[in-house]
């Protein structure tokens, strides 16, 4: 309900212009964004009370023990569950049709490389053009990358840590530093990287809705990813798949 | 100062004038402590005590309600305090606690002393060192008195532990025979005593680490501070007041050792000696059996994390140290203790964490420029349409 009243307030109003929407996130992509997203947020702070100062974890009072009880179990509970997320994920990837055509445009290409450069020469002005990307580009890809390799990393340690009396004290000691310093790239990734993404970056300011409606209009689809547009606009079946169609653009988030 | 010192001298003097003329009449008894020796005679003013040459305040004043429930309370003042014969006492000896103390242990039917525990003591790690082999600095290391702090004064509350309703029911079933409630309140709390933890975790290790993390200190005698336990999972437990969670003496005296004996590590009856490792771990038989499962490649790994006696000896320029002779004394004995295999550890440790250093450092720094830059040829783009 919220995700309707959110997309009708601000999109539907936009359609007496003709705008049409192209789907960015469908509904399945978006239900794992949010678990993951859940999950990211509980495990930050569960794990970050583990390195609180002294005078902090004083304020606890009588109650830090019972704190640090459940801080432990949620802590295993939202890593079980963003394990079995990322599990999903691969099987997504391999296994659905959307999911196929996510990592065919997620694998990187040649094109990545001369976007970045392109891109790097149109912020210091010296190109007038920006590039034009397609679906994900190499900003997006990059962060997918790391995503993966980060989940992959804090999923095996976490794990060694959870089942520690089995391992050798030495390949704990190391998981112990790759999940907490991971734990710190991670975190301050997403500060700096995705949050400004989605928050600050001029015209999404104070949040981009996607991550709830899964929907671009047109013009901003137009662009932003230009190759994708195009792509889309020759080719009837892409429309199928990415254009929302007329009649049903009230209902647009529910079906994406 | 003057003024103290004078009217000490003055009370001394007054003491003295009044022990003679009292000498004749009674002792001075009393309901709580059997003072046979008439020494509350004048100990039991409060105002009793001198400032002394170092400037330090010393109280002479003994509170009879105190004492009596004090773990010393049935003995006499001389059985510890040796040679106060004198007034005023110029010949009194330092208190030992190894003397025997003329009260009959039950079980044995011999006066009891404490000589057994001191001797264990002084051959432990803490002790001054046996015959011949004693050890430098003696000033560094701990008397009884260090550990044992307050069993004199402690408030009567203290001795009866946390739970009153254990005691008002176990007590009242042993006053049903032993009538007399001072001498049960006695015999229980003695019994009772072993039973309780007296510090909390964090006191533990603050009382442990009074000495040990004093790096200037440690080094005199060749061992590292121990900072390092702060940085254990185990001191995050103890912090958040975790019941159970592993203190000092969780694994330096675990079931089974005394705090007394404790020996180096490399000594075999130690319970970090590599071979007690797995039985200190699982603590089988302890009140928290920590962890059960241990194995021998989990339980001889390096529990507190590396400190400087692995930084000294993995670093390259050891004889800019070698000057200083309590680095290098802190050095050799690095280089008995560590083994090759546990300074490749540490290498390894340092290397990852300072790859992830590097890593943190360019992949943020270069996303900061990069949405800087974005977010500039955005505002741009923006206004330029």
């Amino acid at each position: 309900m919220i995700k309707k009243r959110l997309f009708s307030k601000s999109k539907v109003d936009a359609k007496s212009n003709g705008e049409r929407y192209f789907v960015r996130l469908n509904f399945n992509e978006r239900v794992q964004h949010m678990i993951f997203l859940i999950c990211f947020i509980v495990l930050a702070i569960t794990g970050f009370m583990l390195k609180l100062p002294e005078d902090i974890v004083q304020k606890f009072g009588s109650y830090s023990d019972i704190v640090f009880y459940y801080r432990g179990i949620l802590h295993r509970i939202a890593g079980t569950i963003m394990i079995l997320v990322s599990l999903y994920h691969v099987f997504y990837l391999l296994f659905t049709q959307a999911g196929r055509r996510w990592l065919m445009d997620m694998l990187p290409k040649f094109k990545d490389l001369t976007d970045m450069i392109g891109t790097m020469l149109y912020y210091l002005r010296v190109k007038k053009k920006h590039p034009e990307y397609d679906r994900f580009y190499y900003k997006q890809k990059l962060e997918y990358g790391a995503l993966i390799a980060g989940a992959t990393l804090m999923s095996i340690t976490g794990l060694l840590l959870w089942t520690e009396e089995m391992w050798p004290k030495f390949l704990l000691d190391i998981a112990t530093i790759v999940h907490g310093m991971e734990a710190i790239l991670a975190c301050l990734a997403i500060m700096v990287w995705h949050m400004y993404e989605v928050h600050l970056r001029p015209r999404k300011f104070p949040i981009d809705n996607l991550w709830l409606t899964g929907v671009i209009e047109e013009e901003e689809m137009r662009e932003e990813f230009p190759l994708h547009y195009k792509k889309i606009m020759d080719d009837p079946e892409l429309q199928k798949v990415y254009l929302v169609p007329e009649h049903e653009e009230k209902d647009a988030s529910l079906r994406a | 100062m003057r003024f103290y010192g004078l009217l000490a001298v003055k009370s001394l003097v007054l003491a003295v004038i009044f022990v003679i003329l009292q000498m004749a009449s009674a002792s001075a008894q009393t309901d709580l402590v059997t003072d046979t020796e008439n020494c509350l005679f004048c100990h039991r003013y409060p105002n009793m005590g001198r400032y002394d040459k170092s400037g330090n305040k010393r109280i002479y004043y003994v509170n009879e309600k105190l004492f009596a429930s004090s773990v010393h309370g049935k003995l006499k003042c001389k059985s510890c305090h040796a040679g106060l014969d004198q007034i005023p006492h110029t010949n009194v000896k330092k208190v030992d606690c190894s003397s025997s103390c003329h009260i009959k242990e039950p079980s044995t039917g011999k006066e009891f002393s404490h000589a057994n525990m001191v001797d264990k003591f002084q051959a432990s790690v803490h002790g001054a060192g046996t015959g011949g082999d004693k050890k430098d600095h003696p000033e560094d290391l701990p008397n009884c008195k260090y550990c044992h702090d307050n069993p004199m004064y402690r408030a009567p509350d203290g001795v009866w532990g946390q739970s009153n309703a254990l005691i008002n029911e176990t007590l009242a079933r042993c006053m049903g025979c032993h009538t007399t409630s001072h001498w049960a309140e006695r015999f229980y709390s003695h019994f009772t005593h072993r039973m309780r933890k007296r510090r909390s975790q964090e006191e533990i290790v603050a009382l442990c680490t009074s000495c040990h993390e004093d790096q200037e200190k440690m080094a005199r005698h060749g061992i590292e501070s121990i900072g390092t336990y702060k940085d254990t999972f185990h001191w995050i437990q103890v912090q958040y007041g975790v019941k159970d969670a592993p203190d000092c003496i969780s694994c330096h005296i675990p079931v089974g050792y005394s705090a007394h004996d404790i020996r180096p590590r490399t000594d075999r009856i130690s319970p970090i000696n590599m071979d007690n490792r797995v039985k200190t771990c699982s603590n089988q038989g302890g009140v928290q059996s920590c962890h059960p499962g241990a194995t021998t490649q989990f339980a001889t790994g390096r529990v507190h994390a590396y400190g400087m006696k692995a930084q000294l000896l993995a670093s390259q320029n050891q004889a800019n140290f070698m000057e200083d002779e309590h680095i290098s004394l802190v050095i050799e004995r690095a280089e008995k203790d560590l083994t090759k295999s546990e300074l490749f550890h540490y290498k390894v440790l340092k290397l990852v964490k300072l790859f992830y250093k590097i890593l943190i450092a360019f992949v943020i720094g270069g996303m900061l420029v990069h949405q800087l830059l974005d977010y500039m040829a955005s505002r741009r783009h923006l206004k330029s349409r």
